[in-house]
């Protein structure tokens, strides 16, 4: 733990240091005058076309094969989707089920919760739901959302001026339908966890409530820096009150099709006995997350250990289209230093509560609250295009996110109390960023596209239902923040409503892995290398000198 | 006078609420202001003094180190547990430096107790440092022979060393009480146990002590009893609740805390005056009165 | 990583291993070769699997942290605990009576806590557990929710405890208790409630979703962003 002594070593080097005092010195003008301007559409076009990873071409391809053969999208998610698949389908198939149940739940984090909760309350007994997760129940990409999650519950604002937001904040590629029920289901969301009991921020019984990046209202509702956590907390602790059963270190390996092509449960393997488990499902539920631990374009990631996209492997070998897989959402302010640390969130709620993104010169050069493709293109271009970066011992570059504002702007104490978790993040390294700023460069957060849903959470495939980060369309081409933390409430909920009904109504056929032998059979005549397989599960760091080393050789 | 640091326990948070709003009202009024040691802990009644075991202290110490950090010399109590637990674990640690030691080793991350904290019960506060005088100018409605009973209990008075007065013939609550006008009845009884923790597992053995305790006031004319601890307080409560007129032979003694006696004596309006105390001050014409302080 | 000198020495679980400086243990143990299943979730800090326990040589100390967060040093000696078993208790929010003291009845070893503050000494997010637990002793729940709401439930306080008590789960419990009892929703939440079920936007809506993408442009240039203030209501 932090304290060390008497000794006040800098954190910073030589170098860094002198540019933060470049920072201090221009602070309080930029106080005095406000943010730069927000930029023109025109302007976000141009910014985004000459400088957003997602539009270099040779960072992408098409895929070769399956439902959406044709769609571009990142070289390391068509590693992941087409490939072969870890088990061998004729051996497993005739496996009988090991349990069966009216609704399985796969994924771990608030998506999956949700889901399941909301089955229940449909009238599904517990006995009958099954969640099923690669880690631990809360070892997931929700429980580290930290600013907040979007609600259009004042009297001043409104579902369609959300719904405005959501669109041009996803260039307008959103799927109306999806947008409209995200935006329309919000205020029953905030409403269901106050019953539950979460605890958002409240001065003299108002919800606090701050934009984000491209909002027109003000409308995140937070729980300090810990909204994630919080929400993840309270929906694990009433799976528990309620006795939901959860299968943890259990991952799904493929999903189970009937002869029909209905969906009829899935294979889990044990993580840790490499034992495999057959669940027979009337109804399946895939919240399966993100896939930050692909490291596009080489990016480090805000994701936990198994966002891997294996949710989206699966589906489309069972032969659900994907969409918008060629947008991802790199976050603007991950952490650039210190290097351990790399790639971890600091949350747009630095932003939102006064701390602006400023060069090696003490300058700022970007509206603080763009839409995040936008911001982040900008602080790439102000790193890699006009040599403003801070460059680091560690050879990356970075922007200040000049923090001390925050408590300039809104009373000493504001980020010890509000932005708990960030300033324990950095204080662990020696830096206290109420006296500092911090340095940020984007790092790879969000999945935008993914499965096709409609509106009620049913994929193509009868009988799976799909929510959360692995689904899209919701957000079209750019995510806004807190609209994820909504989308896997709104769309947790919708896809657990379908389920319960959907298998209160239906009974599938035997489980078989026949679409994976079909899918096979096209990687094959697609000439796809042998040695790719999936799902990833988990990535790999172990060194290469370590893994040439040992017996299975890596 | 400088204000004090003063230590709730936990039943005067709770259980024993009115214990310590009247407390707090009367020592404002006195003008010695007891100001709630900050981030205290439970001083560890059963676990400090069941064994020998340093270790069973470190409750109780770590509230002296707390009041250290309040710049302070001493800390007051009104439980009488509290205040004989905090007593005696202050003398261990403040005479015997490897005890002192030996705690200060285990709380690593508190700064060391130098000793020479003093703990005192708020009866010796009110005796030695204001004085009845002081009391009796304070009282601005007497209670006028008001027959109650002083009831010490044990822990106030024993052992040697750590009690706050003689445990024969003490003389402290007599005093306050003659400062507030009252009329003091002496029984046999007055620091006979209550029957303490033995309530929760041996009703019978804490309910046969109370109820003699109660009934010697009776027998002698007490329309009152006080007492200086939350476990007394309770106990002879149950007494009075469980056996009632028909052992006592006519209402029971209303059995209150000191300070809320003192509060009444004090006129002071904010502290609400405990139900089973109007009929005593109706029937001596010391109810709420038509004319305000 | 794989180019830095290894210049620091660790000793996990009781194996010497180099590896560079500057790195979280968790870092360090991928590069030894580890390659975690359990005692990595989040890597971020937040969801608590990455529990470890040290001591530094030279110190007699024991030394909590996180394992994605914590840097090495030279000589530490260190294990994971990615597990506490801690079977919490079972409740029914709206059965809860915030007036009784509910966290006493649930968690009765409370009572048990000799405040030795080896809780405190044990949390990596810096908490003053064991006052939260004295907190609840006296049911004070407003307290126990402002000092345990950063609790990750990593359960290094609950393993150490000499009293055996769960802190965690029965800090989640008073926190939810005190959301419904003590924390109102504001009234314009159920206002706007009331507007859903009646259809009130439902016409803008429509309008929405079949305007074209030009419509959409044009709106969405013309809004009207409302003024962040320093505290929004």
């Amino acid at each position: 733990m932090s304290g060390t002594g008497d000794v006040r070593v800098d954190p910073y080097p030589a170098e860094m240091r002198a540019s933060i005092e470049r920072v201090e010195a221009t602070r309080a003008g930029r106080l005095r005058d406000g943010p730069t301007a927000a930029m023109s559409a025109v302007e976000r076009d141009e910014l985004l076309k000459a400088f957003h990873p997602d539009y270099k071409e040779d960072k992408k391809r098409a895929l070769a094969i399956g439902p959406s053969a044709g769609q571009l999208l990142p070289h390391e998610v068509a590693e992941v989707l087409e490939a072969y698949p870890l088990l061998e389908p004729e051996a497993v198939e005739r496996l009988e089920p090991d349990i069966e149940v009216q609704v399985l739940v796969l994924g771990g984090g608030g998506a999956a919760t949700v889901a399941a909760l909301f089955a229940h309350e449909q009238g599904v007994p517990a006995s009958e739901i099954l969640i099923a997760t690669k880690l631990r129940h809360g070892d997931c990409n929700t429980i580290m959302a930290q600013g907040g999650i979007q609600a259009a519950d004042r009297p001043a604002d409104s579902p369609p001026i959300h719904y405005l937001d959501v669109l041009g904040g996803g260039h307008y590629t959103n799927d109306a339908e999806l947008a409209r029920a995200l935006v329309s289901d919000a205020p029953m969301i905030i409403d269901w966890h106050e019953r539950l009991g979460i605890l958002y921020d409240k001065v003299g019984g108002e919800y606090l409530e701050a934009h984000g990046g491209g909002t027109s209202r003000m409308r995140m509702h937070s729980a300090k820096d810990y909204t994630g956590m919080e929400l993840m907390r309270v929906l694990r602790d009433e799976v528990r009150n309620l006795a939901i059963p959860v299968l943890e270190f259990a991952t799904a390996v493929e999903l189970l099709l009937d002869e029909e092509g209905q969906a009829a449960g899935a294979v889990l393997m044990n993580l840790e006995t490499e034992e495999m488990t057959v669940v027979r499902a009337h109804a399946t539920v895939l919240a399966t997350g993100g896939f930050g631990r692909l490291h596009i374009q080489g990016y480090p990631t805000t994701n936990h250990y198994g966002a891997t996209a294996d949710g989206l492997v699966l589906a489309y070998r069972a032969g659900v289209p994907v969409i918008d897989m060629d947008s991802v959402q790199y976050h603007p302010t991950g952490v650039a230093y210190p290097a351990a640390i790399l790639g971890q969130l600091a949350t747009e709620k630095l932003r939102n509560q006064g701390a602006e993104p400023v060069n090696r010169d003490g300058n700022a050069f970007v509206y603080p609250l763009e839409p995040r493709d936008v911001e982040a293109a900008a602080i790439i271009r102000e790193c890699y295009g006009r040599d403003g970066g801070v460059s680091t011992p560690s050879g990356v570059r970075g922007v200040w996110l000049d923090t001390p504002m925050i408590d300039e702007i809104h009373g000493k104490g504001t980020i010890k109390r509000r932005l708990a978790a960030m300033w324990m993040m950095w204080n662990r390294h020696g830096i206290d960023i109420s006296v500092d700023p911090a340095l940020v460069f984007p790092t790879l957060h969000y999945q935008n596209g993914g499965v096709e849903i409609d509106a009620r959470g049913a994929t193509a495939v009868p009988g799976l239902f799909a929510g959360g980060e692995v689904a899209g369309g919701v957000h079209g081409k750019n995510r806004l923040m807190g609209n994820s933390l909504l989308d896997c409430n709104v769309f947790g909920r919708r896809a657990g409503i379908a389920a319960a009904q959907w298998a209160q109504e239906h009974r599938p056929g035997k489980g078989t892995l026949s679409h994976v032998a079909r899918y096979t059979a096209s990687l094959e005549s697609a000439g796809i290398p042998r040695a790719r397989t999936a799902p990833m599960i988990l990535p790999d760091y172990r060194r290469e000198a370590v893994l040439a080393r040992t017996l299975r050789g890596g | 006078m400088d204000p004090i640091a003063y230590f709730p326990g936990c039943s005067l948070k709770d259980s024993a609420r009115p214990f310590e709003l009247s407390a707090l009202a009367v020592m404002e009024a006195l003008g010695l202001p007891l100001i709630e040691l900050p981030r205290w802990t439970c001083c560890g009644t059963v676990a400090s003094l069941a064994t020998d075991d340093l270790m069973h202290h470190v409750s109780s110490a770590r509230n002296l180190v707390r009041t250290q950090e309040t710049g302070g010399k001493e800390l007051v109590a009104l439980c009488s547990m509290c205040f004989n637990t905090l007593k005696q674990v202050a003398a261990r640690v403040n005479g015997d430096v490897d005890a002192r030691d030996k705690v200060n080793a285990f709380m690593d991350e508190e700064e060391d107790y130098e000793g020479g904290i003093d703990v005192l019960h708020l009866l010796e506060l009110l005796r030695d440092r204001v004085g009845w005088d002081a009391v009796e100018e304070r009282v601005n409605r007497p209670l006028f022979d008001v027959p109650v009973s002083a009831y010490y209990g044990c822990t106030l008075v024993r052992p040697k060393g750590v009690g706050i007065d003689g445990s024969d013939a003490p003389s402290v609550l007599g005093g306050l009480l003659e400062a507030l006008g009252a009329s003091v009845i002496a029984t046999p009884f007055d620091t006979e146990c209550c029957g303490s923790y033995q309530i929760v597992d041996r009703r019978d053995l804490a309910m046969d002590r109370a109820l003699r305790i109660v009934v010697a006031a009776k027998t002698r004319g007490a329309e009152v009893i006080v007492t200086s601890c939350p476990l007394c307080q309770h106990n002879l409560e149950q007494a009075v609740g469980e056996f009632g007129e028909e052992a006592l032979n006519g209402a029971a003694p209303a059995v209150v805390y000191f300070t809320e006696l003192m509060a009444i004596a004090f006129g002071l309006e904010q502290v609400e005056v405990p139900a089973r105390l109007q009929p005593v001050l109706d029937a001596h014409r010391l109810g709420a009165t038509e004319g305000a302080t | 990583m794989s180019d830095e000198p290894a210049t620091t020495r660790i000793f996990i679980m009781g194996k010497a291993y180099d590896v560079p400086a500057g790195v979280t243990i968790m870092d360090a143990m991928e590069y030894a070769g580890y390659r975690f299943v359990r005692g990595a979730g989040c890597r971020s800090g937040f969801c608590g699997a990455c529990g470890t326990v040290y001591r530094k040589e030279g110190d007699y100390r024991l030394e909590f942290a996180l394992a994605c967060q914590e840097m090495v040093e030279d000589g530490i000696h260190l294990t994971q605990l990615p597990f506490t078993p801690a079977p919490r208790e079972d409740y029914v929010l709206e059965d809860l009576d915030p007036t009784e003291n509910v966290l006493l009845q649930h968690y009765p070893e409370l009572a048990r806590c000799v405040a030795c503050n080896t809780c405190t000494k044990a949390c990596p997010q810096d908490l003053e557990v064991m006052d939260y637990i004295q907190a609840a002793l006296r049911g004070d729940l407003a307290r126990v929710v402002e000092l345990s709401f950063d609790c990750i439930q990593c359960g290094l306080c609950a393993m150490r405890c000499p009293a055996d008590i769960k802190h965690y789960h029965m800090a989640q419990m008073a926190r939810r208790l005190y959301g419904v009892s003590a924390s109102p929703a504001p009234g314009h939440l159920a206002e706007r409630l009331q507007e859903m079920e009646a259809g009130r936007y439902e016409d803008e809506l429509d309008a929405l979703v079949a305007a074209s993408t030009e419509e959409l442009k044009a709106r969405y240039a013309e809004r009207d962003i409302e003024k962040s203030s320093e505290e929004s209501a």
